[in-house]
């Protein structure tokens, strides 16, 4: 695999940027001038920036980055084993950000639903309306990389009334390469009025190979219509993940959507919902498990803007080893927007002595008719818990095993796709069988 | 088959001392019943006997078949056949009361040389414990004690109680909390778990969960020790003159001391 090697400072990964050859697409050419000029404004973020206070960035700027010229493979073991079964006819794969055409599938869905990938709609009115209109380039670099550099993307649309048959998986992939390198997948969902999907987005890296992917997805839903978004992050250990996600949501509709971070030595989740009516409902949950040296940083904004706006963001997060989770919550409730009903949690479990945690709720309220509850709690266990586990039979590692699993379970319960709901169970207990829990001194001599 | 010999034991964190010298022996087929007014160390003796970690043991013993117990942690000495049901079951979300008493069950069965059983088996067993404290089979895939009740609760640990039968079953104010349904309920189940081979602590503001249960001896703690002992009459005595008859009997022992 050839690559174009470029020496790596912030400079140079907009330089990388700037530079990567355009893929023929005519029909991006505005998008890279505006991100180009974007870019040319935009210094690398660094912790003086308040944004960035508590993320440590070595990870990105010590490597030596270089753009893939040449689509990856993987054997189809490999990638079949991602498969969820009930997207045996409704699944999109992208490996390194390329989509994969003999790998995908998506004759399962149904009348009013178009799937597929976003080159191959270069005329399509729904991409020529929303695709880098709803993106928001603003003050960040790593959307900026993104829209210079992507080479293909997810697009999924809904007509009126149309509703999924089947949860749509689209799932990202990222091989193995001689030098470490820059994915930046794409995604384009928009549900038109009355309409119903549900999105399986994926990240695997597989083992221990280096990259940088930096998904971007622009999501409308509109008038009456639902989306149930799952994001799973389980790429390699040696990743940097920096996702960007963005919702518009307009009147009556829902956005339902639940991350799971589990992989990655870097991520940077940054989802946005924004109200553009009245009467929405959105969720935006999310569920950490990190140990090792893994930095995982969620930076959230829930932008009420209208009135009569339910929204919920619980954000559960477990931290072992030398893991440092950041989370910073922003619910903004406009002047105008009244009855709002927002309700903002993030709990985290320490479970190491070496663990960090920042959590930083931020909540800025102009409106005085609302009902906005947050929280933040940093603690271990219980004793109580553990002694009352412990009477009843259990060692003190596998009281904390249960708890640590009933901890974390709550945040999944909600995801309504029977094989994922299963995996996600799998990947936490898989964590908190993994993670053997430091023993509290003990006290009865 | 439990004696505790002269047993101190202070609070970890504070240093504060709050058992002074407690000396008891319970042994096989007996009922014992603690009493003594709030504050007098009862349910610390209790926690003590089951290695709360809160606690720490600074002189004396607890033997349980002839061996000390103080080394050995919480999940060993439910192993050895101890129980002890909480006055504040803790609440548990996320887990269901069966995965809990399975888990709990097979460890047990496990140590003790008894025939672990798979889930179907465990449900088959379970049905007939769900009757002893006459509760409801929906309770079995609630999270424990998450959103019951005081009284489910308490009914909640008699019901784990049957289910890992005991050997030594320390019950901590069972009956506080509870309606007269449901302490006669729980005392009923109480006795009929109760046999020739166990022993039960009873430990108790009132004398009248004694009405159900009869006890063999009841013992008066006050300040950190048993300050008197006696056969199920001291009961009523108690209820009749309470506590503060025999307040001086602690001073004067602690003096003497």
């Amino acid at each position: 695999m050839t690559a174009h090697p470029t020496r790596i400072e912030p400079s140079i990964l907009h330089k990388l940027a700037m530079h990567s050859p355009d893929p023929e697409n005519r029909a991006w050419t505005v998008i890279r001038e505006k991100c180009m000029m974007k870019l040319n404004s935009t210094p690398f973020p660094h912790r003086k920036i308040e944004e960035w206070r508590f993320t440590d960035l070595k990870t990105i700027t010590r490597t030596e980055f270089t753009s893939l010229d040449k689509a990856g493979t993987l054997p189809a073991s490999d990638i079949e084993k991602y498969f969820i079964p009930e997207s045996d006819r409704s699944r999109l794969v992208f490996i390194n950000g390329r989509f994969h055409a003999n790998y995908s599938s998506i004759g399962g869905l149904g009348k009013g639903v178009t799937v597929g990938n976003l080159r191959n709609f270069p005329k399509n009115k729904v991409v020529q309306e929303y695709l880098n209109k709803l993106v928001n380039y603003e003050g960040d670099v790593f959307t900026c990389f993104n829209g210079l550099m992507f080479e293909d993307g997810a697009f999924i649309h809904l007509e009126k009334g149309a509703k999924a048959e089947a949860p749509i998986q689209v799932l990202n992939l990222y091989t193995d390469s001689a030098k470490p390198f820059i994915a930046n997948p794409r995604m384009l969902v928009v549900a038109e009025e009355e309409s119903d999907v549900t999105i399986i987005e994926d990240h695997i890296g597989l083992s221990d190979n280096r990259y940088m992917t930096i998904p971007v997805c622009e999501v409308k839903v509109k008038q009456k219509a639902h989306i149930h978004h799952v994001r799973i992050q389980r790429d390699s250990t040696e990743a940097i993940h920096m996702s960007r996600p963005i919702t518009y949501v307009e009147k009556n509709s829902e956005y339902h959507s639940y991350t799971i971070t589990l992989g990655a030595k870097l991520s940077r989740n940054e989802p946005r919902v924004i109200q553009e009516d009245e009467e929405v409902n959105f969720t935006l949950d999310g569920l950490v498990l990190i140990d090792g040296e893994q930095i995982a940083d969620t930076h959230s904004v829930m932008d009420h803007r209208f009135s009569h706006a339910n929204s919920h963001q619980l954000h559960k997060v477990v931290v072992n080893g030398k893991g440092h989770s950041i989370f910073n919550g922003k619910i903004f409730v406009r002047r105008d927007a009244q009855k709002i009903d927002s309700f903002q949690e993030n709990r985290n479990l320490l479970l190491s002595y070496d663990g960090l945690v920042n959590t930083k709720p931020q909540l800025e309220i102009f409106a005085d008719d609302v009902l906005c509850s947050h929280g933040a709690t940093i603690g271990n266990f219980e004793p109580e818990e553990v002694f009352y586990l412990q009477s009843r039979g259990m060692t003190e590692e596998k009281a904390k095993e249960v708890l640590t699993y009933a901890f974390a379970l709550e945040t999944i319960e909600n995801v309504k796709v029977e094989s994922v709901h299963k995996l996600l169970v799998e990947e936490v207990h898989r964590y908190t069988k993994a993670n053997s829990i430091p023993k509290q001194k003990k006290v009865i001599v | 088959m439990l004696e505790i010999k002269n047993l101190h034991a202070i609070v970890e964190s504070e240093g504060i001392e709050i058992l002074k010298g407690v000396n008891l022996t319970v042994n096989k087929g007996e009922i014992h019943a603690i009493m003594g007014p709030n504050g007098s160390g009862k349910s610390t003796l209790a926690k003590v006997v089951a290695g709360h970690p809160n606690y720490e043991v600074t002189d004396g013993d607890i033997l349980f078949n002839g061996e000390s117990i103080l080394e050995l942690d919480p999940d060993e000495r439910a192993h050895a056949g101890l129980f002890l049901a909480f006055q504040y079951p803790v609440e548990v979300p996320g887990v269901t009361n069966t995965t809990l008493l399975r888990e709990s069950y097979n460890t047990i069965a496990a140590s003790r040389g008894r025939e672990e059983l798979d889930p179907l088996e465990f449900d088959d067993y379970i049905q007939g414990k769900l009757e002893l404290v006459e509760m409801n089979p929906d309770f079995l895939e609630r999270s424990v004690n998450t959103g019951f009740s005081g009284g489910e609760k308490k009914r909640n640990e008699i019901f784990q109680m049957a289910v890992l039968q005991p050997v030594l079953s320390l019950l901590d104010e069972t009956d506080s909390g509870l309606d007269i349904d449901a302490l006669r309920i729980v005392a009923d189940g109480i006795n009929k778990l109760h046999g020739d081979d166990d022993g039960v602590v009873l430990i108790t503001h009132y004398q009248r969960l004694l009405n159900y249960i009869v006890p063999d001896y009841v013992h008066v703690m006050i300040g950190g020790k048993i300050v008197k002992s006696g056969g199920k009459e001291l009961a009523f005595e108690l209820e009749e003159k309470g506590y503060d008859w025999l307040e001086s009997l602690a001073t004067v022992n602690g003096e003497a001391k």
